[in-house]
């Protein structure tokens, strides 16, 4: 058999073996039920309630954002988010939050916002006005 | 609604683009049929014609594409709202130097771009290509072909549609109440380039990544022209000059990306491994193995098929990562994806007949296709080349893997509707865990294999050499990785082996230059381009092993979550709040937010950094300046830019992560305002009075009563201006100017007060420092403009020079101004306008206007305010050269300020902010520069070789 051959198949089983494995850097979305379960950092997925409060004063704590999130199963809960508020955060449709459950609170240290997107705006600005 | 006869549009701009898009698609199909007779009846009569009909179609079909470029910008420079492309992209206060920003933010635009390169390299290729000309440009044609349907926007039936023209009406493409008015042009206006796209690296870096995907396009054409002629060895030469340009056009490209996100962009990086950054590295990568196999193939003539499944790979991942860019799939897991545009089915058949094309032939034509038959010598130089271009697609396919992971679900879900789909939890993570290993792989054998000869055939002879030069590099290698991790925080040994491998390619292609090539020219590429990759990875290592947040409290995280650990870099918190005009102190920097401008919509902060010996001695200073940027009506903020220091080791990095809860968040500025209890003064200009502050101490029941010192120095009756105040004509503003002092500070605050038709507005004025807000009573209004109708006058009929008494007031009307100004009124062409000067009591003067305006007599009173005298200028008798003075006296004047104040307005006057320290950063730019002059150095060097 040619060196070259025998390299190739070496990759190709190295390759196999870490496709294999890179399914642990990858999940489904998880659920709140989940994150208490688990008690692990995990990506949760939700509609953010807007009729709830959403509190940030940077005068008491920079780092400190709290508002609520509906996830898939309907569950509602406080997400404490170790960051500032995020610009058009009203307007998001989807939130993907990386955290864990601290109590009955999701601390997250990251957040993922879909918002409805500029392209698919189909609404015309109509001039005020002063134009 | 198709009886409606709209008014103002221009329908012949759009319907001349969309001909000279159906002919330039047309004579793009023409140009490639004539190219593939002038290919295939190559050395016969027929050729010369063939060749000339292929240049003519294209050439024409370069015009076509041309001209609908042309109309493009030509109905965005005119703003013509009723094409939807320009509603979408253009606004009336885009500037100018965006418009090209704008051309390329849709899809049908960035389509053109890349059209357009096609359409430049073609030309190249048409006139030096020679003997190439034809395969390569009936290839070429062929995709411009393909791509130039899809900006077609024909219907061939009611539902199907090819391609999505630029160049539609809005009306067209959406049905909305607006379009029953035949008016409805004048009621719309654009939608503008986003806020976060008009600045340099929006206008640069799409035509330079466009450029580098356009030209990949050119080694796929010479590997089909290479398979389908069977000259399978001639195409290699005049390949390579070109994949060597793409490779560098591209890489441009995409660090031009990277430095645009780290500049601008407020994530703090220049690579996150975002989809759309990963479908752009991975046409590189595979790019660059084809030029290695393209070299092996040049000198020994081993791997001529890698070069063909290379090449042909490259542009196919180009084809991929433009579908999944564009088709949407990737939805929401990328920040930079386009969103659907109904194109789908056509990128689909775009990938697969190029696929086809590429493999199909290339299966076709795989017996004649030559190599030699004896094996490459383990230790030569082919060998370990071929193995690193093995390496290189090795990494292209666990990138495009994870990247494609959305493909994947969507596919699943197909069999599996309830399947969920999976994600990447974090991708930094997952990327470089295996991308780590790659670049200890490259490294390792761009090292070595420049030690080894191609063609291998006495190793025995040279081993010595081999190992004595291996063996210092790798001593030198030692001592370095021991230097440099004593800078760089490797913090698990993974790291330590990538910086040890890196520097050992370093040194061994410097060696390689100085002791083999001897300063042979044809070496210097790819030992700069060795170096510079080896440089750029430890510049990659050092940012971001070493970067620390330093605008996070250290002390912020204790006690506050029980089970977070605070090695856990994740839940650091990375913002700290600056209020103005306080020293805070970040890392060894004493930092103080100082002042802010507004320039239009624009919000800079400046911020001063000090660096102090232990001396307290000031060694360095300097000031840098994020910004903000508001939307249209000042409601919100739209987009912020970060500020960067740069340093030769070190970058520091800032940016405006938030302004103050009452800044962003009007409702809680209200309802902090309703709760303020405001104490009324009623205060004559220039006289002290106290304000009296209660401050409660923390955690003590007790307060201290601290008391401030307040004067109002001077009330201005117009023209008083506010940050927050814009002027509009007619309207009547009062401003007073109050200076408050406590201790050894002094404050001055400028509240105003503008009546506006029958509305009040207030703009009051904070002394942040003292927690005091001071706002004018309505009162003054009354105070400062007696109502005309309560004023008496009496009126006089004087000559110049006379004097004539009133109400004990002496008044010598001493002459006119013939060029009179009068703070309410505005000079217009035609005025008769005049002032008699009034001189009252000796000490006042007073200037009345009269004025003729079409006919018509005006006058406008003055006032000597100390007085409490109100003058009108109402005629002038030409017979008796007599003027009609009218004067009256205000009685019970109060001339005291009335003011509203409070000392417990909260302060407001503090910006929350992100500062990085990112160290070594710039050996990741110069690697990555130093790579790319190799890559384009290695053209230049092949660029007049003769084939």
């Amino acid at each position: 058999m040619k060196k070259l051959s025998v390299v190739l198949i070496a990759m190709i089983g190295v390759a196999i073996w870490l496709f294999a494995t890179a399914a642990d850097d990858m999940s489904t979305y998880s659920t709140f039920t989940d994150a208490t379960m688990s008690g692990k950092k995990v990506k949760v997925v939700g509609q953010l309630s807007k009729d709830k409060e959403m509190y940030y004063n940077p005068a008491e704590d920079p780092n400190y954002f709290s508002f609520y999130v509906k996830d898939k199963d309907g569950d509602e809960k406080k997400v404490v988010l170790l960051a500032e508020k995020p610009r058009d955060f009203e307007l998001s449709e989807q939130i993907v939050i990386t955290g864990k459950m601290q109590g009955e609170e999701f601390v997250a240290s990251d957040m993922l916002m879909k918002c409805p997107s500029k392209y698919k705006d189909e609404e015309i600005y109509i001039k005020g006005a002063q134009g | 609604m198709d009886s409606i006869q709209y008014i103002g549009e221009h329908l012949l701009p759009g319907q001349i683009g969309q001909l000279a898009a159906l002919f330039a698609f047309i004579s793009s199909a023409l140009a490639a049929i004539a190219y593939y007779f002038a290919t295939q009846r190559a050395g016969t009569r027929e050729e010369d014609n063939w060749l000339f009909i292929g240049r003519s179609a294209f050439v024409a079909h370069g015009l076509g594409i041309f001209l609908v470029i042309g109309v493009i910008f030509y109905i965005m420079l005119n703003q013509y709202y009723e094409y939807q492309y320009v509603q979408a992209h253009v606004s009336s206060d885009l500037p100018l130097r965006y418009i090209f920003s704008a051309f390329w933010e849709g899809q049908e635009g960035s389509f053109l771009i890349w059209m357009f390169w096609h359409i430049v390299l073609g030309m190249i290729l048409m006139l030096t290509a020679k003997n190439w000309e034809a395969p390569t440009l009936s290839v070429l044609a062929l995709v411009q072909a393909i791509l130039g349907s899809m900006i077609l926007g024909l219907y061939v039936t009611e539902e199907l549609r090819v391609g999505s023209s630029p160049l539609l009406l809005l009306r067209e493409t959406m049905d909305a109440p607006i379009f029953r008015n035949a008016d409805y042009l004048s009621l719309i206006k654009g939608n503008g380039l986003t806020p976060a796209l008009q600045n340099y690296w929006m206008t640069i870096h799409p035509p330079t990544l466009f450029l580098g995907f356009a030209s990949t396009v050119v080694p796929f054409c010479f590997a089909i022209a290479g398979l389908w002629t069977k000259q399978h060895k001639a195409w290699l030469k005049p390949a390579l000059r070109w994949s060597l340009f793409s490779a560098g056009i591209l890489g441009t490209g995409i660090l031009m990306g990277g430095a645009w996100a780290y500049e601008a962009l407020n994530f703090g990086g220049y690579w996150a491994w975002d989809p759309v950054e990963n479908a752009s590295l991975v046409p590189w990568l595979i790019l660059l193995a084809g030029i290695h196999s393209n070299l092996i193939a040049n000198a020994t003539g081993h791997s001529v098929r890698t070069s063909y499944i290379f090449y042909i790979l490259t542009f196919l991942f180009v084809l991929y990562s433009t579908f999944l860019t564009r088709s949407g799939v990737l939805g929401e897991t990328s920040v930079h994806a386009f969103t659907e545009m109904g194109l789908e089915t056509q990128l689909i058949i775009l990938m697969s007949t190029f696929f086809l094309l590429g493999f199909g032939l290339f299966a076709i034509r795989n017996k004649s296709i030559p190599s030699p038959v004896k094996e490459e010598a383990t230790p030569s130089r082919e060998f370990w080349m071929f193995i690193g271009t093995l390496v290189l697609l090795f990494s292209s396919v666990l990138i495009t893997g994870s990247t494609s992971l959305p493909i994947y679900n969507k596919i699943r879900q197909v069999f599996d509707p309830v399947f969920e789909g999976i994600v990447i939890d974090d991708a930094n993570v997952h990327y470089n865990k295996y991308q780590l290993w790659i670049a200890v792989f490259i490294s390792m054998l761009s090292g070595v294999a420049q030690y080894l000869r191609y063609r291998e055939v006495n190793f025995g002879g040279y081993a010595r050499k081999f190992a004595t030069h291996i063996g210092i590099s790798l001593a030198i290698t030692a001592v370095l990785t021991y230097l440099l991790s004593l800078w760089i925080n490797l913090h698990s040994w993974q790291y330590v082996v990538l910086l040890a491998t890196c520097l050992f390619t370093i040194i061994a292609n410097l060696d390689y230059f100085i002791t083999f090539a001897k300063g042979n020219k044809k070496a210097v590429g790819a030992a700069l381009s060795h170096i510079g990759f080896g440089v750029m990875i430890i510049g990659v290592l050092a940012s971001s092993l070493n970067k620390t947040v330093i605008s996070s409290d250290p002390f912020a995280m204790q006690g506050l979550f029980d089970n977070v650990n605070s090695e856990d870099k994740d839940f650091l918190k990375k913002n700290i709040v600056l209020l103005k005009n306080n020293k805070t102190f970040m890392d060894k920097y004493e930092v103080t937010y100082e002042s802010d401008d507004t320039d239009k919509h624009i919000r800079t902060f400046n911020l001063d950094f000090k660096l102090r010996d232990e001396a307290g001695k000031v060694v360095e200073n300097f000031m840098l300046n994020p910004n903000i940027l508001y939307n249209k009506d000042f409601t919100k903020i739209d987009y912020t830019n970060p500020s960067t220091k740069h340093y030769l080791t070190k970058d520091i990095f800032t940016h405006v992560s938030s302004l103050s809860k009452e800044e962003i968040d009007p409702e809680f500025a209200k309802t902090v305002e309703d709760s303020l209890k405001y104490t009324p003064f009623d205060v004559e200009i220039g006289q002290i009075f106290a304000l009296y502050d209660t401050i409660k101490l923390s955690n003590l029941d007790t307060a201290v009563v601290r008391t401030y010192q307040a004067e109002v120095l001077e009330v201005s009756k117009q023209g008083a201006t506010h940050p927050d105040y814009v002027v509009q004509e007619g309207d009547l503003s009062v401003g007073a100017k109050v200076k408050v002092s406590f201790e050894d500070s002094v404050y001055y605050a400028n509240p105003i007060l503008v009546l506006r038709g029958q509305y009040l507005y207030s703009f009051p004025d904070k002394v942040n420092a003292l927690t005091t807000k001071i706002k004018i009573d309505e009162a003054i209004f009354d105070r400062l403009f007696a109502p005309e109708e309560e004023l008496e006058y009496q009126t006089f009929q004087v000559k110049q020079g006379e004097t004539f008494q009133f109400q004990g007031h002496a008044l010598n009307f001493t002459g006119f101004d013939k060029q009179p100004t009068h703070p309410a009124y505005d000079k217009e062409e035609g005025d008769i306008a005049v002032s008699a000067v009034l001189n009252i009591d000796g000490k006042y003067q007073a200037k009345p206007l009269y004025l003729i305006r079409g006919n018509r007599p005006f006058n406008l009173k003055d006032e000597v305010a100390d007085l409490g005298l109100h003058l009108r200028f109402a005629s002038i008798d030409p017979k008796t050269e007599s003027m009609e003075i009218m004067v009256a006296k205000q009685t019970n004047i109060d001339r005291r300020v009335p003011l509203a104040i409070t000392t417990d307005s909260p302060r407001s006057d503090y910006i929350v902010l992100q500062a990085i320290e990112f160290q070594g950063i710039n050996l990741f730019w110069l690697g990555s520069v130093v790579m790319l002059l190799g890559l384009f150095f290695s053209m230049w060097q092949r660029r007049l070789e003769k084939y």
